[in-house]
């Protein structure tokens, strides 16, 4: 048995606007200007968002990001006056997951590290994309929910792969799916964004909802982004695995 | 990796050994597999072609080859499109450029578009390297010498199925034939008939020919023919001389569908064949013994680790098989949800269950929901054949009624499993009742245990099956020339009841008037009864512009209005793909067309609905999709939802509570559209809204239930359906800046809640789980489990606002109790109040927790800034001590990460939290 959901199905009941064809680099180059412009995101330093995490059920946790240059990624998850961390200083990724009772931080490996250092690419991976390391190539339209999106495969430098969905009319970013190999095996997840924000004139979705490729709307985790603050001073401290395990 | 094409369900790919399976062909227009073939040098390049060249009376079709460069990721279609079905794609082991497709071609009328096929260019152009003497004849099988790829053998299949019958060959068992086995050495350019004269395949004509040069040793080569000598051959010269093996009963049975040899990659003398049992032969074709296990049976396709010829994956009519042991044991993939359902019925418990017949998987009943997903243990199946109608007996719902192949019904305990044969049978001497494969059976809408099954006549039953009474004269043309099965097949004879026809093929009693019967026969007749059958009319030659005889596959009386029904006309049969749909505001006086091509309808017509609530919705099911129209046929929209693929839908069912349309696919299993009441709403003034909440069906906060278990990676899970209050909103354009606001209020105008927007371009529905916050607790080692969920709100009346760009768009819904509640409403009310009364004490302790953590550090800290001989030192952090003592009796505090069992005052408060949160109807707790 398979839910088939009411939702995009409906849209064809409307007009549809085509997407244009577009070669790959003048769609990043309008998803770029849809951002805020080159001059904005290579001048920010850093981002710090704050917010609320929902999964299923009304579960929810308090959110926080901080993501600097040159390499700095930082998650927490705060329930009952815990809060999980996952960390990146560019070298090393580490976290620590405090809710079963041990609040030492834990070395993650190199799959995960992969996957962070991407994350902690604060211009993302598109700007200097060639120089970076990354290649892409533009895979044409595709539906989502309704919008023909242009589709933009990018090959990571460190093997993983990303897929982007722009939307025809302002170039930013509605779905995101991404292939990352652990222990060689694909994974694949997908998240879709929305309720774009600028902040030091650069565009920030403040919606993200994530889950597996192909899941559903009740099926992914929501977080809804409530502060973004750019350019704040980062302690590398908190990047870096701690030297020593945090006090009870 | 493996790549899988189903017969109608699409491409699947696995990268985990076939663990699991994404689809990957699902934005395609076809949905039939035929051929799937890898590149042998470049893994990334595949080649599929569509249309499934195993020719049954139920097969779909395809619209040519397509060609993936990156996995399957993104496919290019590369023409062939008037192709229609196609055998096997072989790629040229040096030259990925150069590439043969063997189509066999259209199977139900003439067409030029059939043979071997050869592009030199990646697919820009093809050029028929190898075609048939007539346009009923096309490529039949195709094997490529692994050493020289200039040499190939191919067969050429003519063959040609109708309504009424079958060929395989010519039009008998001696007919001229067009069918023949070539070989080239040239790459295609020329041609040379090979298995003719002495050392041959015997006296022509052939029928379907079956190739296959053993990898191991090119030299030799192995054909299967269907002549009036059916016979394995085995040629060890490379196709010059041929030596009859194996002509057992498995080399008679069904070429058209079990003709598929694969040769041992390592072991030339080891070959298998397709059949109804696997079968394969260690001594070269001399001998067969089963290789099926347990499987299934109805083989199509084996594919053999060249490098560990023991590992073997098969496909047969059950699904995806793996061996370990060279075709000894079989392991069934339950991870593919391809399964061909004809019909589909529910019934009214909570939550209803789902009714369907299979393409020889019998019948099966599932659950449309279960707490931790719907896994394939959540349905039964019943026993035997090919499924089709099945129903749950509305007056007995210890019963079912199963229909198997030919109208063969059965009436079945539920429990015990004890079954009564209630096919009505002729009690007149040498009268042949005419049951279609796939025989109406119709539960009447107004009266619980009266049924209708269609012969060539109709029978009803108004005492579920005990007795039936024939109220109608044939309703058919009764056309003798549609009456031959027993010549049916071509030079192997095949009469299964596949072909059966002049027959009733679609019932539709009125809801509305009980005494107006409807029945369309395959043959073209559209007869109206409207004295419950004492008079019959036949109003096919009021729908106009459309051929007579046309199959009718479906009528359906309108739930509204008796004078009103629609009929689709199925015209595949003819070779006509498109759909045609009729409505009739006059009982079958007059008949308009409402659905066709031009209308964006792809596919030809299986089955129409018309929604009970609002008469101008239409649903209709094609081969090639789901399509709606919200003013009565006037436009059709297709139903993509997020995922749906352009799959055959065979028949709809709208649940009459629910209001769920469940839909029967043949090839992707059972989908479910939850609650149409949001589609029922739309119209001009929705759909030219900015933003529009639109009514769902009515709420209810539905029972807290807990199941399911681990049961791996490689199983199918259905997906259930929100457990929360689901809130449907309409938008004119996707929302993507700035914050879009969906707060829930409550009676009093209290905020309760603000909930992530879904942002969709069109129809949105978000689920709200009614919870509110969770409560604050004293920090420990570990969390606090239950206490990390906040009380669900209770029924009532809530209003939903929405903000976007400044804009408020309100709503105000009432939630009420689920019906399968065990507690009343005032129950809720005392749960939620002793629950809230829990929440208290956690936010008490964790108040008294902060006051002694704080005295404790404060103590500390003081102490620390003291001499250590100083006597208030001592005292401070012996006061610090008591404080941490005091706080270990709260909350459990041993780090580690261990099972520690400790339980402190907030561990018992957790245990009381759960016991009252996740059961409410905690009746007379006082705290």
């Amino acid at each position: 048995m398979i839910r088939l959901r009411l939702i995009a199905g409906c849209c064809l009941l409307l007009s549809t606007s085509f997407a244009q064809a577009i070669d790959a680099d003048e769609l990043i180059r309008k998803n770029i200007d849809a951002r805020g412009g080159m001059a904005a995101i290579k001048a920010l330093k850093s981002v710090a968002l704050t917010g609320k995490f929902r999964g299923g059920g009304g579960f929810e946790a308090d959110y926080a990001e901080r993501i600097g240059r040159p390499s700095l990624l930082r998650q927490e998850f705060s329930i009952q006056g815990m809060t999980q961390i996952q960390a990146y200083d560019g070298k090393e990724a580490w976290q620590i997951s405090p809710f079963g009772g041990r609040k030492d931080p834990d070395k993650l490996p190199e799959d995960i590290r992969k996957s962070m250092e991407t994350r902690a690419d604060v211009e993302g991976p598109l700007v200097d994309y060639a120089s970076k390391g990354h290649r892409v190539a533009y895979l044409g339209t595709e539906d989502v929910d309704g919008t023909e999106a242009h589709k933009l495969k990018v090959l990571l430098k460190n093997g993983n792969e990303m897929t982007y969905y722009f939307d025809p009319d302002f170039f930013l970013e509605i779905r995101v799916q991404s292939k990352e190999f652990v222990r060689g095996s694909e994974q694949e997840s997908e998240t879709d964004l929305g309720d774009y924000e600028q902040h030091g004139g650069v565009f920030f979705p403040t919606a993200i909802d994530s889950g597996a490729k192909g899941s559903s709307s009740d099926e992914k985790a929501k977080i809804e982004v409530t502060t973004i603050e750019v350019n704040v001073e980062l302690d590398p401290a908190q990047f870096a695995f701690p030297a020593n395990s945090p006090k009870s | 990796m493996v790549d899988v094409g189903a017969a109608s369900g699409g491409v699947w790919k696995s990268t985990d050994g076939t663990t699991t399976f994404q689809p990957v062909f699902d934005k395609q227009p076809v949905q039939s597999i035929g051929a799937i073939t890898v590149d042998p040098t470049q893994r990334k390049i595949v080649w599929v072609g569509t249309g499934e060249s195993w020719t049954r009376n139920s097969v779909s079709i395809g619209n040519g080859v397509y060609r993936s460069a990156d996995g399957g990721e993104t496919w290019q279609h590369m023409g062939l499109s008037e192709s229609e079905r196609i055998t096997r794609i072989l790629i040229h082991p040096a030259d990925s450029n150069t590439v043969y497709v063997c189509a066999p071609g259209k199977l139900w009328s003439d067409s030029a578009e059939r043979g071997l096929f050869k592009t030199s260019d990646g697919g820009q152009t093809w050029s028929q390297v190898l075609k048939g003497p007539n346009l009923s004849t096309g490529c039949g099988a195709l094997s490529m010498d692994p050493k020289d790829p200039n040499v190939l053998f191919a067969s050429l299949w003519d063959f040609r199925r109708q309504g009424w019958t079958f060929r395989s060959g010519g039009e008998g068992p001696t007919a001229k034939s067009g069918s023949g086995l070539f070989r080239t050495a040239d790459g295609g350019a020329t041609w040379t008939e090979v298995g003719l004269g002495a050392k041959g395949f015997g006296p022509k004509p052939f029928g379907r020919i079956e190739v296959e040069i053993a990898p191991s040793n090119p030299d030799i080569v192995y054909a299967v023919v269907e002549s009036t000598r059916s016979a394995l051959f085995r040629s060890s010269d490379g196709g010059t001389t041929w030596e009859e093996r194996d002509r057992s009963q498995s080399m008679v049975w069904r070429p058209f569908y079990f003709s598929n040899l694969v040769v041992d990659p390592k072991n030339a003398e080891r070959v298998f064949k397709m059949n109804l049992n696997l079968i394969v032969s260690d001594d070269g074709g001399k001998s067969f013994t089963g290789a099926g296990g347990s499987a299934h049976g109805d083989w199509h396709d084996l594919w053999i680790d060249p490098d560990n010829t023991q590992t073997i994956l098969g496909g047969d009519d059950a699904g995806l098989w793996l061996s370990m042991n060279g075709g000894t044991l079989w392991h069934k993939n339950h991870n593919l949800p391809i399964s061909q359902f004809y019909h589909v019925s529910v019934d009214d418990q909570s939550p209803y269950q789902v009714y369907g017949g299979l393409q020889d998987n019998t019948s099966w009943i599932g659950d449309s929901q279960y707490p931790g997903g719907i896994s394939n243990s959540r349905w039964e199946a019943l026993p035997g054949g090919d499924g089709f109608w099945v129903f749950s007996d509305p007056a007995d719902p210890n019963y079912v009624y199963f229909e198997s192949q030919g109208g063969a019904l059965v009436r079945i305990h539920r429990k015990t499993l004890q079954q009564r044969d209630i096919q009505p049978k002729s009690d007149r001497a040498g009268e042949k009742l005419r049951f279609n494969w796939n025989a109406p059976l119709h539960l009447s809408p107004n009266e619980k245990g009266t049924l209708y099954i269609g012969a060539q006549f109709l029978f009803r039953t108004r005492d579920q099956g005990q007795t039936w009474e024939r109220i109608s004269p044939d309703l058919t043309t009764n056309d003798p020339a549609k009456q031959k099965q027993e010549q049916s097949g071509g030079i192997t004879v095949d009469n299964s009841a596949a072909e059966q026809h002049t027959t009733i093929y679609s019932i539709s009693e009125s809801p509305v008037r009980p005494s107006m019967i409807w029945v369309g026969t395959d043959d073209g007749n559209v007869q109206l009864t409207v004295d419950g059958g004492d008079t019959w009319r036949n109003t096919a030659g009021a729908i106009k512009d459309v051929p007579k005889a046309s199959w009718v596959s479906w009528v359906e009386a309108s739930p509204h209005d008796a004078d009103v029904a629609f009929v689709t006309l199925d015209r595949h049969t003819f070779g006509d793909m498109e759909p045609h749909a009729y409505m009739t505001r006059d009982a079958g006086k007059s008949w308009a067309r409402i659905a066709s091509k031009a209308q964006g309808v792809r596919g030809y017509a299986h089955v129409i609905k018309q929604d009970p609530v609002n008469a101008n919705v239409l649903y209709l099911g094609t081969e090639l999709g789901l399509f709606v129209s919200i003013d009565q046929g006037r436009h059709w929209a297709e139903f993509k939802g997020d995922n749906f693929p352009a799959v055959a839908v065979r028949d709809l069912v709208i649940h009459p509570r629910d209001h769920d349309l469940v839909v029967a696919t043949h090839g992707r299993g059972i989908w479910i559209i939850d609650d149409l009441t949001p589609v029922r709403s739309l119209g001009p003034d929705v759909l030219g809204s900015e933003v529009a909440f639109v009514p769902g069906r009515a709420e209810i906060q539905q029972i807290q239930a807990f199941g399911g278990w681990p049961v791996g990676d490689a199983m199918f899970f259905g997906e259930n359906p929100s457990g929360d209050i689901v809130i449907n909103y309409f938008q004119k354009s996707r929302h993507l800046f700035g914050k879009l606001k969906l707060e829930v209020f409550d009676a009093e105008g209290k905020l309760v809640d603000t909930l992530p927007a879904s942002k969709r371009r069109g129809m949105n529905r978000v689920s709200w789980a009614m919870r509110g916050k969770p409560p604050r607790v004293p920090m420990g080692a570990t969390i606090s489990f239950a206490a990390t969920q906040g009380l669900r709100h209770l029924p009532g009346d809530y209003t939903l606002r929405m903000t976007k760009n400044g804009q408020v768009y309100e709503r105000k819904i009432h939630i009420g109790m689920d019906p399968k509640a065990t507690y009343s409403l005032e129950d809720r009310k005392a749960q939620h109040a002793a629950a809230t009364e829990v929440q208290r004490l956690f936010e008490r302790m964790s108040s008294l927790n902060d006051r002694i953590v704080g005295l404790r550090d404060q103590a500390r800290s003081k102490a620390a800034g003291l001499p250590e001989a100083d006597r208030q030192r001592k005292a401070l952090l012996a006061l610090g001590e008591s404080a941490d003592a005091l706080r270990k009796k709260i909350v459990a505090t041993t780090e580690g990460g261990a099972i520690t069992g400790e339980e402190r005052l907030r561990e018992h408060t957790d245990a009381l939290y759960a016991a009252i949160v996740f059961w409410e109807a905690v009746q007379g707790l006082t705290i």
